[in-house]
């Protein structure tokens, strides 16, 4: 399922924009987050915009250190000293919560969005049981339901992720839980107030594969029996195959290709995704040779080059000249327009791969 | 799942069984080693010789080293902790009468270091202003490295020399004030449940500053300790992940921050009792508080050692069988270790 | 590693000196690090060259002189007896600072060793030794200590010994821990399936590791050997008047402290003071640099 950009603000900073479309659970404009370091400044988040719209599943993908979690982050207001977000909008729901003030945020979170972690080791109060972890996230924002009935919350959530005994479990705390089953814990607390739209940060990466496939399982059922949004972060491109609707590529804090699921693998826009593709090891494919990975190492945040990001590495634009001295604009391909890549190459590469 | 508790308990319970056996040996050694003779000790140098042997006849001393460590033990097992070579009188009394000045004493000095530890834990780690911080961390450098009898000394110079905001070294009450009845043996307690607010205000004046004096070092140490573990605690996920339900910034460092870091140092509390034992011998002597630490240190100077031996062999079973509780309450409150093996 | 590793921030060229100027830098520019320096580096002077230059007699009775407030002859006063306090004070540096690192030395090494042999050996001997250990452990270690001087008479040498019996468990269970650790590392097995002796796999495959380790250590019991000797000669079992012990100086002068000639007591407890508090703060420091698992005496 691939959407459609046309009449939706793609992503220029700071220009006075309509208003977000409707139907639209997210839209953000020009996001920027920075954390001040000992070597100076580091961009996190760059400039990025994107939309959600309702009920779609989005992925974020990229390496490690791209500011992926930064962004899931900075949209929820969660961003600590020593990084901060020096800029942008966020729109949620019609409305701006970039301009929110701290106890507006806390009403926002757990409630319309929510966040699924990465770590279920680590994610849980060690000294507190799941339940009343549950019932925590529960009881703050359907006060009203009680004590009795959030605990009859909790008990259906946990049944509804599919953890067994559900009612004696309860009463367990995070150690007595497989990593598995604590993501599943994560995602009946991140879904306890029917969010509008789900952020999940690599919720499956500590995960086995069997695992993993069980839980993403799990979370498409949950996610569309209430129409959910779900923004999905990940570096593995094999869930986002299955799983998602849009992908966004991020490089170096900002996305350098967005397209339709379709379209990302097919024919990949941008020479970073492209490389992203080849450097997966497929079995159906089999080649010999060394697995093709991508020269070099990611840019440090705190010394950007001036010209494209991705210059150093890119097969395509290493050495050319406008690559190493002009940051490519987000550029519009595809007729009527459905990829949007940071690309100076893109229209060619997009007309090269209507070929295939 | 909660097999792992017995097993626990039965295997710390036998370990402090062998330290105190330990203990018990080396206090013993060492009381044997005592130069001079006891008996001539106890009788006097006038007394004749006859009764001296006599006496070291009747006080076991010609028996072989393990009747004699049998027989040491067995009176120590059943109260007897023999007599004290100044005053005859039997060691159990003296320590009996001195015992609850300093609980009261250790208590409230215990009071003092908990609650101000928790204070500028929370106020170091809270906003993470690193001037706070800094000068949390100096406090307790400070407060691990005096010497706790000279600080009492420089507390009384101050406040009570030089301020007069609180009474010199005169023991736990005014002269004038009339002694509570003894319920519990702590004034302050006895005075409030019997309506004595005079008195119950004088005791209280008098224990501030030795409280605070024997305290500093339990203090510093619970500072560190506590810091450290909300440090840590604070970048843990979970707590991100606390945020994130919407949950405010000081509820969840209160509700969820606060208690992990407890828990660990729980373990510290074991030694923050060795650090109240041996202080209040130093302590107490400075304000003349009349409590188990100043009889042990006119012992010294008066080589009364009986009353020192005993002293020394119930601070180690005291401190054994502190850890040793704390270790399995450890085990209670925290889910973690009662759980031999997880359940998937 | 063995060797503590500075981090030298100063740009390629200003590189002067080696390791030595890298690790002046790096004191320098760690605040409290630098005030534990120069706190130590101020008492070690005064105890190596200060009764070099300060003639004063320590022990010179001068009762005409009793009791003069701090003044241009006498820098920290009198005492009681009309004793120069700053000559004893620089004494009773030499004291304390030797006698805590001969305490620390020898716990360290007697410590050390029954660690070594605890984990080499395992088995029987290990659970003797470990019982043993909780046996001193029993006591709180002032306590301890007490029990020693008082057993073997009082004095400079049975309070040091006692301090020494007191600190041994410490090291004795770190070294054991990291025998214990080490042992299990593959490449001691390695050396051990191709044949070394005992004794070469800990010279050359243990020993340096918990080298670094048992440094940290010892500067944390480094100041708490000093407190603990001060305190003992406090209460009259360690070092007896007229010798110049801190602990014994302040016991002297708490009969004057509060009748107006605080001196006699405060500088003692404030040379105390600094020593442990600049030992503490070195432990803390060599415990970032050398151990990033830092944990604390109780093993």
């Amino acid at each position: 399922m691939t959407s459609g950009l046309a009449g939706r603000g793609v992503g220029v900073a700071g220009a006075s924009t309509p208003p977000p479309a409707v139907d639209d659970v997210l839209d953000v404009r020009g996001l920027r987050t920075e954390f001040v370091g000992k070597e100076g400044t580091v961009s996190a988040v760059r400039n990025v915009s994107f939309t959600v719209r309702r009920a779609e599943k989005v992925a974020v993908v990229g390496e490690s250190g791209c500011g992926k979690s930064a962004l899931a982050l900075s949209i929820l207001g969660l961003i600590e000293p020593p990084g901060r977000v020096v800029g942008g909008e966020i729109w949620l729901n019609g409305r701006d919560i970039s301009r929110f003030s701290e106890r507006e945020l806390r009403a926002v979170r757990g409630n319309e969005i929510s966040l699924v972690f990465q770590d279920p080791m680590s994610a849980l109060d060690p000294v507190k049981t799941i339940g009343a972890q549950i019932v925590e996230a529960i009881q703050r924002h359907q006060p009203n339901l009680g004590r009795r009935g959030a605990q009859g919350l909790a008990l259906s959530l946990l049944r509804e992720v599919e953890v067994p005994n559900a009612e004696r479990r309860l009463n367990d705390y995070p150690h007595q839980y497989s990593g598995g089953m604590r993501q599943r814990v994560m995602i009946a607390i991140a879904l306890a107030n029917e969010p509008d739209l789900l952020i999940a940060d690599e919720p499956t990466t500590a995960l086995d594969v069997t695992t993993q496939a069980q839980v993403l399982d799990l979370l498409e059922k949950l996610v569309s029996d209430r129409g959910a949004a779900v923004v999905l972060i990940t570096h593995n491109l094999g869930i986002v195959a299955e799983f998602c609707d849009r992908v966004q590529v991020m490089y170096a804090g900002r996305f350098v290709e967005r397209a339709g699921v379709e379209d990302v693998f097919r024919r990949p826009t941008h020479p970073y995704t492209e490389a992203l593709l080849r450097s997966v090891p497929r079995p159906d494919r089999l080649e010999l040779g060394p697995l093709p990975s991508i020269p070099g190492s990611p840019p440090n945040l705190a010394h950007l080059p001036a010209g494209c990001t991705f210059e150093p590495r890119c097969p395509l634009g290493h050495g050319r000249e406008i690559c190493a001295t002009v940051p490519p604009p987000p550029i519009q391909v595809g007729n009527p327009a459905r990829v949007v890549a940071e690309c100076h190459f893109a229209r060619e590469r997009w007309e090269a791969g209507e070929a295939s | 799942m909660r097999h792992g508790m017995p097993r626990l308990i039965a295997g710390r319970t036998l370990s402090s069984l062998s330290a105190i056996f330990g203990a018990s040996l080396i206090s013993f050694i060492f009381l044997r080693l005592v130069p001079g003779n006891p008996a001539r000790l106890f009788l006097g140098q006038f007394a004749s010789q006859d009764a001296v042997d006599k006496l070291v006849e009747q006080m076991g001393l010609k028996d072989p080293i393990y009747v004699q460590y049998y027989k040491y033990m067995w009176g120590f097992l059943r109260g007897d902790w023999g007599f004290s070579y100044t005053t005859g009188q039997p060691v159990t009394t003296q320590l009996g009468h001195r015992l609850p000045a300093t609980i009261e004493l250790g208590l409230y000095a215990f009071l003092f270091a908990f609650v101000g530890a928790v204070a500028l834990a929370v106020i170091a780690t809270y906003r993470r202003r690193p001037v706070v911080d800094g000068s949390v961390r100096a406090m307790s450098f400070f407060g691990l490295g005096t010497p706790p009898f000279w600080f009492g000394l420089v507390l009384l110079v101050v406040f009570s020399e030089r301020l007069h905001l609180f009474p010199g070294p005169d023991g736990r009450l005014s002269i004038d004030s009339t002694q509570p009845p003894s319920i519990t043996g702590l004034y302050t307690v006895d005075a409030l449940v019997t309506g004595n607010f005079a008195t119950f205000a004088d005791a209280l004046w008098h224990i501030v500053l030795p409280a605070i004096a024997l305290g500093l070092a339990p203090l510093a140490f619970l500072v560190r300790l506590l810091r450290a573990n909300l440090l840590d605690v604070s970048r843990e996920p979970f707590i991100v992940v606390v945020r994130s339900k919407g949950i405010g910034r000081f509820s969840a460092f209160a509700r969820h921050a606060l208690p992990n870091a407890f828990l660990p140092t729980l373990t510290a509390a074991g030694l923050i009792l060795g650090q109240l034992l041996a202080g209040s011998v130093l302590v107490e002597k400075v304000f003349n508080w009349p409590g188990a630490g100043a009889l042990v240190t006119d012992g010294i100077l008066r080589q009364d050692y009986a009353v020192v031996q005993a002293f020394i062999l119930l601070s180690a079973v005291v401190y054994v069988v502190v850890n040793l509780v704390v270790d399995i309450l450890y085990g209670v409150i925290d889910p973690r270790v009662r759980v031999v093996t997880a359940v998937a | 590693m063995s060797e503590a590793t500075f981090v030298d921030r100063s740009p390629e060229r200003l590189r002067i000196g080696g390791r030595l100027a890298a690790a002046a830098r790096y004191v320098v520019r760690d605040r409290e690090l630098l005030i534990a320096t120069i706190l130590l580096g101020i008492l070690v002077l005064l105890a190596l060259f200060g009764p070099l230059v300060w003639t004063e007699n320590p022990n010179g009775i001068d009762v005409g002189a009793a009791l003069q407030s701090p003044s241009l002859a006498h820098p920290m006063g009198t005492d009681g007896n009309g004793r120069d306090i700053f000559a004893r004070f620089n004494e009773g540096a030499r004291i304390s600072l030797a006698v805590g690192a001969l305490v620390v030395l020898a716990s360290a090494l007697v410590g050390g060793t029954i660690g070594l042999v605890a984990g080499l050996w395992r088995g029987l001997t290990d659970s003797l030794l470990m019982r043993a250990l909780d046996a001193i452990l029993a006591f709180p270690p002032l306590i301890l200590a007490m029990a020693v001087t008082v057993g073997l008479g009082v004095g400079l040498k049975t309070a040091a010994l006692g301090t020494m019996l007191a600190c041994v468990p410490y090291f004795a269970r770190l070294l054991r821990s990291d025998v214990l650790r080490l042992r299990a590392l593959p490449y001691v097995e390695a050396a051990v399936a191709l044949g070394a002796t005992r004794k070469r796999i800990v010279l050359r495959h243990i020993f340096p590791h918990t080298a670094s380790t048992m440094l940290i250590q010892s500067a944390a019991v480094f100041g708490y050997a000093i407190l603990t000797l001060a305190a003992l000669g406090f209460v009259g079992l360690g070092a007896q008047i007229p010798t110049p012990e801190w602990g014994a100086m302040i016991t002297d002068g708490l009969q004057y402290a509060l009748t107006g000639q605080w001196w006699v007591a405060l500088f003692p407890g404030l040379g105390l003071l600094a020593a442990v508090v600049a030992a503490n703060i070195y432990a803390d420091r060599a415990r970032d640099i050398l151990d990033p698992r830092g944990e604390f005496a109780r093993v």
